[in-house]
């Protein structure tokens, strides 16, 4: 929208009104897709210039009543606002509901946004580059020098992260400001422990006040990649392999608690379904969460977002205890779609996913996504180290992928399961998949099968 | 232009195609205008872009060119509840002797929850779909703005239901033909956005009609035919309880057919929600504003009212 006005050219003033009135009242008793819960109030305010919007409430209220929006009273508080149209003014609102935003003038700062992967920014898979505009306008709004501010990210494991941050326009915003960014994969790190984990976590991440974006998202591994998930990407690439390799989930709780960061979540268009990346879909959410505490806010997200959180997300404050400011959860409600925890792109293949890391997990969805044309015998493909005896049994069509499982299938004795290996090329790595797809009974790779994959892969290789 | 042959289906519950059901109503106004199709020099079509009906079809255009078999300019002037009003003053203002005009709407194909998440999508996304404002909930917030101004009351509502169902009854077109509904049923119905309860509320139906309009002079002359459109969200209006757009369309309409309010005998008004229907009374100028409510109380605008008759 072009900052003049239409018809006199001049400047576009913000007119906001800070007394609301209640002028109408509405009581409805149909659901619809984004508001399943029945029945919820709709109250039409007006303010002093006479302005008016409707708002959705479970609350009830009079006609002449006047509508206040409660601070938080706690510092664990999680705020909740929607988007009007304007990012900046929700994220604005979204903190100044909170006690616990408090940063000073001179305060050094980093901003860690989630930067997965090279996509652009309608995927969704990447936080939202309008929604990183608009907090640096905020925070240089509140004084805070530009020279203190550094943008920091990496990408997931196997991604380059500044390819990522161009794709998603992260780098573009940066440059705007005048502002760093700092790809973290490339150190240094600084050795930690908390509550008994080894870290090496990035060092400026430690030495300055950190601000985390995560973009809101459904994850089919872990359940949600929200507030808690993305501070992982803090720690270095090895830490984060033995973060997967021991359990992610038990790994992340420890670096949320230990990390003192202030959380203002882009839910501006989250993501739903097979996330975290782009076999996800964008979820309209239109929200922006804020809040000191990871657990918390990740917590209300589900709750909002209709998904069972997560037992490391649940094993934080119970709901009921967490103070939610802005809007009513229950008025927000609205179910996006859960991702299915064994499903891949291919209808034949399920996963049975021992938490692998980014780069197994890409590995899979590329390798199954390719091969969604070809119908062939229902098998699963293992992903991860975090596999058991028991997942596999009654299970006689399996594969591993990746050097977790692999490594993991020998440790528990079970050689007979055929193998891809993470280092193969990637022609080759289909080319297997493929013969095993649409092989019957055990799927089995012959030495007729390699010498073929090698061939194809060659053969690819002048084609190109 | 002058009206020269109308056709339509019957409105309700049928499932057939939007293809057969545009062939039928257009069947029935070549019929009714002793014309073939060959006379047909344009063709202007009202249907709104329909993701939940199943059929998948957004180019009525050329739907509608399948159909019939005619390579003639087409136009589909989107305008969701006032779309038959939109396509009948687009064709009003093409220069064509002879012109088609064909509305269809698959509504009743999925869920209640699925259609009034469809029909809310000619909602502003933000403000009003964000909040909940489904078009009942909308309609509500008006009807209770109205209500408070002028002191009608939700049996002024009743007696709109009543009075509309009672033309229903006698029209073999209609999904209530045949059907009583009394007035006790109407004011002890569900609330569905308070004020307004389910038969304050139009049903979902599927169903086509089709004009074919002239140069060619017949009985009926469109003498007057105009369009205001205003702003997305009724919230905005500055009086919530009248229409800018109805009044300003309704004066330019009253003007190029030489008459004024007091003129017209019959009215067929949009009356997706009982309030419509009331404020559509003031904003046409049938009465003043507030008065409404004694219209539909003396019966004014009963099929038997002495005055004038509203469909």
């Amino acid at each position: 929208m072009g900052s003049k006005c239409i018809y006199c050219k001049g400047s576009i003033i913000k007119q906001k009104g800070s007394r609301l009135k209640v002028i109408g009242i509405t009581k409805v008793t149909i659901p619809s897709p984004m508001h399943p819960i029945i029945p919820y109030n709709i109250i039409l305010l007006e303010d002093e210039f006479g302005n008016r919007l409707p708002k959705k409430t479970m609350r009830e209220f009079k006609i002449g009543d006047n509508y206040i929006e409660q601070k938080a009273k706690t510092d664990e508080a999680v705020s909740v606002v929607k988007i009007k149209y304007d990012i900046y003014e929700a994220i604005k609102e979204s903190v100044e509901l909170l006690n616990s935003f408090k940063f000073d003038k001179d305060d050094k700062i980093l901003i860690k946004p989630s930067i997965i992967a090279a996509a652009y920014p309608y995927q969704t898979v990447n936080t939202n580059p309008d929604f990183l505009n608009a907090l640096l306008i905020l925070l240089l709004e509140y004084g805070i020098k530009k020279e203190n501010i550094i943008v920091a990210e990496q990408a997931l494991i196997g991604s380059n992260s500044i390819d990522s941050a161009s794709k998603a326009g992260i780098i573009d915003v940066c440059k705007r400001h005048g502002i760093e960014f700092a790809d973290i994969s490339k150190g240094p790190f600084e050795a930690v422990e908390f509550d008994g984990y080894p870290f090496k976590i990035f060092k400026e991440a430690l030495k300055r006040k950190l601000v985390n974006v995560p973009v809101m998202k459904t994850n089919f591994q872990i359940g949600i990649s929200g507030a808690m998930e993305n501070l992982s990407r803090l720690a270095d690439e090895q830490t984060q392999r033995k973060m997967y390799y021991d359990g992610i989930t038990k790994a992340i709780p420890k670096l949320a608690r230990a990390i003192n960061a202030f959380t203002i979540a882009d839910a501006s268009n989250g993501m739903q379904g097979q996330g975290p990346l782009s076999l996800g879909e964008p979820a309209f959410l239109n929200l922006v969460l804020s809040g000191k505490n990871a657990a918390a806010l990740d917590k209300v997200f589900c709750n909002i977002a209709m998904l069972q959180a997560p037992f490391y997300v649940n094993a934080s404050l119970p709901l009921k205890e967490i103070e939610v400011v802005g809007n009513e959860i229950d008025s927000l409600k609205y179910p996006i779609k859960a991702p299915v925890a064994d499903e891949t792109p291919h209808p034949d293949i399920k996963v049975i996913d021992g938490k692998a890391c980014p780069a197994c997990l890409n590995l899979m969805y590329g390798l199954t996504s390719r091969l969604v044309g070809l119908r062939g015998e229902q098998m699963s493909i293992v992903i991860g180290s975090m596999i058991t005896e028991d997942v596999l049994k009654g299970k006689d069509r399996v594969i591993a992928l990746g050097d977790c499982s692999i490594r993991k299938l020998q440790e528990l004795k079970l050689d007979n399961i055929e193998k891809i290996n993470e280092d193969m090329d990637h022609v080759e790595q289909l080319v297997l998949l493929k013969k095993l797809l649409t092989t019957k009974g055990v799927p089995k790779i012959s030495s007729i099968d390699k010498v073929k994959s090698k061939m194809q892969m060659l053969l690819s290789k002048v084609v190109r | 232009m002058y009206i020269k042959g109308v056709g339509m289906t019957k409105f309700g519950a049928q499932q057939a195609p939007s293809q057969e059901l545009i062939y039928e109503a257009v069947n029935e106004a070549v019929y009714d205008a002793e014309c073939s199709l060959d006379d047909i020099d344009a063709i202007v079509i009202s249907s709104i872009d329909s993701e939940k009906n199943g059929e998948r079809q957004r180019l009525f255009p050329n739907v509608v060119a399948s159909i019939l078999r005619k390579k003639v300019p087409m136009l589909n002037p989107t305008a969701v509840c006032g779309g038959g009003g939109a396509a009948i003053w687009t064709a009003n203002r093409l220069d064509y002797g002879t012109i088609l005009v064909v509305g269809v709407e698959k509504l009743l194909t999925t869920t209640t929850m699925q259609t009034t998440d469809e029909i809310m999508m000619a909602a502003e996304r933000i403000y009003e779909q964000a909040e909940g404002m489904n078009f009942p909930a909308e309609n509500a917030l008006v009807a209770q703005q109205y209500l408070l101004k002028y002191g009608a009351t939700s049996d002024d509502l009743a007696l709109v239901a009543y009075k509309n169902h009672q033309n229903a009854y006698n029209n073999p077109k209609a999904r209530f033909y045949k059907k009583e509904v009394t007035l006790k049923q109407i004011k002890s119905s569900p609330v569905v956005a308070s004020p307004l309860r389910l038969f304050d509320c139009s049903l979902s139906v599927n169903g086509a009609a089709a004009a074919i309009i002239t140069k060619e002079k017949t009985d009926i002359e469109i003498a007057g035919s105009a369009l205001c459109t205003d702003r997305l969200s009724a919230f905005e209006s500055e009086d919530m309880t009248s229409w800018e757009a109805s009044r300003k369309a309704a004066e330019d309409a009253y003007k190029q057919a030489g008459i004024g309010p007091k003129d017209i005998s019959i009215a067929e008004l949009h009356d997706a929600f009982t309030s419509v229907e009331l404020i559509s009374y003031e904003d046409l100028g049938f009465c003043n504003k507030g008065e409404a409510k004694n219209m539909i109380r003396k019966g004014i605008t009963n099929i038997d009212g002495k005055q004038m008759y509203l469909l």
